[in-house]
């Protein structure tokens, strides 16, 4: 995967379709790191290891660029469907992005609960089957019990939170400037740890329709929050009732924005395990 | 058996000046008795209230909230409650998988604007707040913010 | 900083024997924006307004709050007569302390009056944060245009004609009178239908404030509200005119029923219009005709009731049975549709005059039997459960009006929707011939089927609402409501934060939001005359960079904040 993965970014450069291929380096000291390559020399250095995100420095990277300058991404599938909101979002234009698919590997897909471990536009590796979150351990053991028992749960982990912004700051989807979360409105200022309902489940809402499940926040919280946990059950619904998954088209915009009340009239329904632990323990 | 877990729910209702406030309204002619932890907001449309208002309300230490606006095909708005519901309904998705409590937050479209649709709905919600836990474990290790 | 003013009404006793207004001023004094305290026996008695606007004159507090009874019933009045006293409409916040607190814990005074405290001083808060919307106003060109020359746009023309504007009326076909030109007779009266037309058109020739453009094809428009300015090809010539309002009445098509009911393939199985047309250039020759009802309409694909299929074929079907001797007429239907009084006699008429009907249902529809031209109908009648055979030489379809080719077009180009069977849509509820955008207006069958009486009637209704934006010199936005009293507001983009997503330029019901490159980036502008202060855009913007400023979000936290 690496070698045609190195070929297809020298012939677009050699090609000059693009002015620079971002991806991963190892440089001096065999130390990782994000990287413009600008000359099909440099792309001996090109790794494609560890998981990176790389849509928001994609998006920096092209804001401070000249208008006619076009960035090829080396791209997992996590980070073409950031890449594709953001475009949705007027953050990208879409005629100076490239991308250069690459699938990621079975245990990576289990690392990161990812129900769709691929881009849509492969280049290089191999597709594996998705994981199902809900049939994970760790998930259900946040999303079992009744309310009470959640709420305990969930508590637990946020009250470790020390307000270090890193989920935020992470996640490719939040590049708003100013952030609610900086506001004193929604947020009290100078107050650790963050008050969860507000600052956490504000942006967890915020992410509703467009978090493309990428696990940069958890990734990024140095206290160990499963952050991603928190947006599994909005995904599933809007996958449910409206067939909608977010960052796989570039024109059908999420369902919450249109204006007609679509979707099965059925009422909601939960996995079948959730719904007898709740009879179970009564509320 | 269901057990009282709160003696007295604060609730927040925003009210949508066409359907949900005309209901509070003619309650009050009526002279109808209410219990009386309840704050009403008056908006334009219920397509105004914003969730993050809801969460906000949430971690204040109100117990639940209501958002009463017209039904479906009513609204004056050209159907903006069809999106406000959408979302609503996901917030919904969001308190359950915390832990808060998908009841906490009622939504009302086009059933409370009738005096007797009002009291109904205002003492059912008191009654279902009243036995949901309350929020302590988020709020005590921080604080309730004032 | 004491800028407020607060007003307790005891609205004569209502109010006050219940809370305790002694605990109100107690902790309306502690409150250090607030200037003044007073208490009136009812606001809205005229000597105590007089009072109470005389009060706010002599103080520097520009800020007023009054607490008193519902803004739905007289505390709307009070709020008017500040207004008209000039205090600033976003500088008044009214509290409920009546219908919401006083009458409903009437049995607990003490929890009332701790309510009403936290009900003023909530609205004490929205006041700090309250803010004022922008407001702009247009020139409203005086004259209006009207697109389509059947008898509704001909009514509508003569309407505004008569109130002295000018129309113009853009006409797709060489002559005007839309549908009404091939038909015979109307109903229920069974005039002649060119008796009918003729006097709307020799007005529209002779009158000089009607300019007549026929074989007319629009290809764009552009403006708004008030000042319109449309694009169009008339024999051959490009030309444009402006106007200050629009009216459609381009009408509806017939539905050809290609495929039922041997329709094409077996002679003598025609539709109303060809009907129709035979009777016009008289060659019609039957004796035994068979009606058939509902061809193509309440069905799956259509299930609506197209409203004139029935009194047409009682028209067609009466004139058989009296004009020709012996004659046999059959009507088969799945329920006629004769509303009124005048329709239900047109139907014992027609029962009079020995047409006869026979009930079929959907599932079981009538068989024509015949190889190349209709010999027989066989249907099974629902209401005796028998079959019956019926001998015919003319069978005569009544199909649906459906929506015209172009009317997905025009809508895009005007900026307004069509409903899910093409039918141009209006603004649901209480607002009929109105349409998304303010001074377009749409009346006749191009909003629904509707005979040419009815046409008419709507027409003239379309012209009065248009009139009543041409009379005015200039429109200010905040009028163009859709609800009683003026907008809200509406709504404001702080531009340094807005991310340019779109959000609120896809989910404005009114499409008021629109995308503009400023400085390299995307940010949302907010046209004022189509934005209605709804809010729908304010809880979708990542960041709240769009707000309603008599409603923003430090106003609602504020307000959460002092609720209990």
């Amino acid at each position: 995967m690496l070698e045609k993965t190195k070929n297809i970014a020298r012939q677009i450069l050699e090609e000059k379709k693009a002015g620079g291929i971002l991806g991963l380096m190892k440089g001096q000291w065999n130390i990782i790191q994000p990287h413009i390559f600008e000359a099909p020399a440099e792309l001996d250095a090109l790794v494609l290891e560890p998981k990176w995100l790389l849509a928001k420095l994609a998006m920096g990277i092209l804001r401070s660029s000249p208008e006619n300058y076009k960035l090829a991404v080396i791209c997992r599938g996590c980070d073409e469907r950031a890449l594709i909101e953001l475009i949705k979002r007027n953050q990208i234009e879409k005629e100076s992005l490239l991308t250069i698919g690459i699938a990621c590997s079975q245990e990576q897909a289990a690392l990161c609960l990812c129900d769709r471990p691929y881009p849509t536009k492969l280049d290089a590796g191999e597709k594996v089957k998705g994981v199902d979150p809900f049939q994970d351990e760790r998930v259900r053991e946040f999303l079992i019990g009744n309310d009470k028992q959640r709420m305990e749960r969930w508590a637990d982990m946020l009250k470790r939170c020390i307000k270090c912004y890193g989920c935020r700051n992470s996640c490719p989807i939040c590049i708003c400037e100013p952030c609610k979360l900086e506001d004193d409105v929604w947020v009290k200022r100078g107050v650790v740890p963050a008050e969860a309902i507000t600052f956490h489940l504000i942006r967890a809402f915020h992410l509703s329709d467009t978090c493309v499940a990428c696990g940069a926040c958890q990734e990024a919280c140095p206290v160990n929050i499963p952050l991603l946990y928190l947006q599994f059950s909005m995904r599933k619904t809007i996958q449910e009732y409206y067939g909608y998954e977010a960052g796989l088209d570039l024109e059908i915009k999420s369902p919450v924005l249109s204006g007609v009340f679509e979707g099965p009239d059925t009422d909601r329904e939960y996995p079948a395990w959730v719904n007898s632990m709740r009879e179970r323990d009564g509320i | 058996m269901h057990t009282v877990k709160m003696k007295n729910p604060k609730i927040l209702i925003f009210a949508c000046k066409w359907c949900g406030l005309i209901g509070a309204d003619a309650a009050g002619k009526k002279r109808i008795s209410l219990p009386s932890q309840f704050r009403v907001i008056p908006v334009e449309c219920a397509s105004l209230v914003e969730p993050d208002a809801v969460l906000r309300a949430l971690a204040g230490g109100i117990d639940g909230i209501a958002v009463l606006g017209c039904h479906i095909g009513g609204c004056r708005y050209n159907n903006a409650n069809h999106t406000a519901i959408k979302r609503m309904e996901l917030l919904k998705d969001l308190l359950d998988t915390t832990g808060i409590g998908r009841s906490r937050l009622l939504l009302s479209f086009g059933t409370a604007h009738e005096d007797y649709q009002f009291e109904e709905i205002i003492k059912s919600f008191f009654d279902e707040v009243s036995l949901l836990t309350p929020l302590d474990p988020w709020l005590s290790s921080f604080g309730v913010i004032s | 900083m004491a800028n407020i003013s607060v007003f307790l009404c005891k609205c004569l006793g209502e109010i006050d024997h219940i809370i305790d207004f002694g605990l109100l001023r107690e902790e309306l004094s502690k409150n250090s924006s607030v200037a003044l305290i007073s208490t009136v026996d009812s606001l809205c008695l005229e000597t105590d307004i007089e009072k109470t606007i005389s009060l706010i004159k002599e103080t520097d507090a520009d800020k007023v709050l009054i607490a008193a009874c519902s803004i739905l019933s007289r505390g709307n009045l009070v709020v008017d007569c500040l207004v008209k006293a000039g205090v600033e409409r976003h500088k008044i916040a009214l509290v409920d302390i009546r219908e919401g607190c006083a009458w409903i814990h009437g049995d607990n005074p003490e929890d009332a009056s701790k309510k009403a405290k936290d009900l003023i001083n909530m609205g004490i808060a929205a006041l700090q944060h309250k803010e004022m919307s922008d407001d702009m106003s247009v020139a409203v060109n005086p004259s209006a245009l009207i697109i389509g020359a059947g008898p509704a746009g001909l009514a509508a023309a003569i309407s505004v004609a008569e109130m002295g504007y000018e129309v113009s009326i853009l006409e797709r076909s060489k002559t005007p009178g839309g549908m009404l030109k091939l038909i015979s007779r109307c109903y229920p009266d069974n005039e002649d239908a060119s008796n009918k037309l003729d006097p709307y058109i020799r007005e529209i020739e002779n009158n000089p404030l009607i300019t007549f453009y026929p074989q007319s094809k629009i290809t764009s428009i552009e403006g708004d509200t008030g000042n319109f300015t449309v694009h169009f090809s008339s024999q051959e010539k490009d030309s444009s005119i402006q106007s200050g309002v629009i009216i459609i009445a381009t009408g509806a098509k017939i539905f050809f029923p290609t495929g039922l009911y041997g329709y094409g393939e077996i002679k003598n199985v025609i539709t109303q219009m060809e009907f129709e047309r035979q009777i016009l250039n008289e060659s019609l020759e039957t004796k035994k005709t068979v009606f058939i009802q509902c061809v193509g309409a309440r069905d799956r694909k259509r299930p609506y009731c197209s409203t004139i299929c029935c009194p047409i074929s009682l028209k067609n079907a009466s004139r058989i049975a009296e004009d020709v001797p012996g004659a046999s007429v059959f009507i088969l239907h799945r329920g006629i549709m004769t509303p009124g009084n005048t329709l239900e006699k047109y139907y014992r008429d027609a029962l009079a005059s020995g047409v006869q009907f026979i009930r079929f249902e959907e599932e079981q529809p009538p068989r024509i039997i015949g190889s190349d031209h209709v010999e027989f109908v066989e249907v099974y009648d629902a209401i005796t459960g028998i079959t019956r055979k019926i001998e015919t030489d003319l069978v005569v379809l009544s199909t649906p009006l459906i929506p015209n080719n172009d009317n997905a077009r025009l809508a895009q180009m005007l900026g307004i929707e069509v409903d899910r069977y093409g039918f141009f849509s209006e603004v649901y509820p209480m607002h009929p011939l109105e349409t998304k955008t303010d001074g377009i207006f749409i009346c006749g069958s191009a909003r629904w089927p509707v005979s040419s009486d009815h046409s008419i009637i709507q027409g003239k209704a379309a012209a009065m609402k248009a009139v009543s934006y041409l009379k005015q010199s200039k429109i200010a936005a905040s009028t163009l409501s859709r609800v009683p009293g003026p907008k809200a507001g509406h709504a404001c983009v702080n531009v340094d934060a807005c991310t340019g997503c779109g959000n609120c330029v896809a989910v404005c019901p009114f499409d008021a939001c629109q995308l503009e490159k400023l400085e390299g980036r995307y940010v949302s502008t907010v046209n004022l005359m189509k934005c209605k202060a709804c809010g729908n855009c304010v809880p979708l913007c990542p960041n709240g960079s769009i707000q309603i400023p008599e409603h923003n979000y430090r106003m609602v936290g504020g307000m959460i904040q002092r609720a209990f």
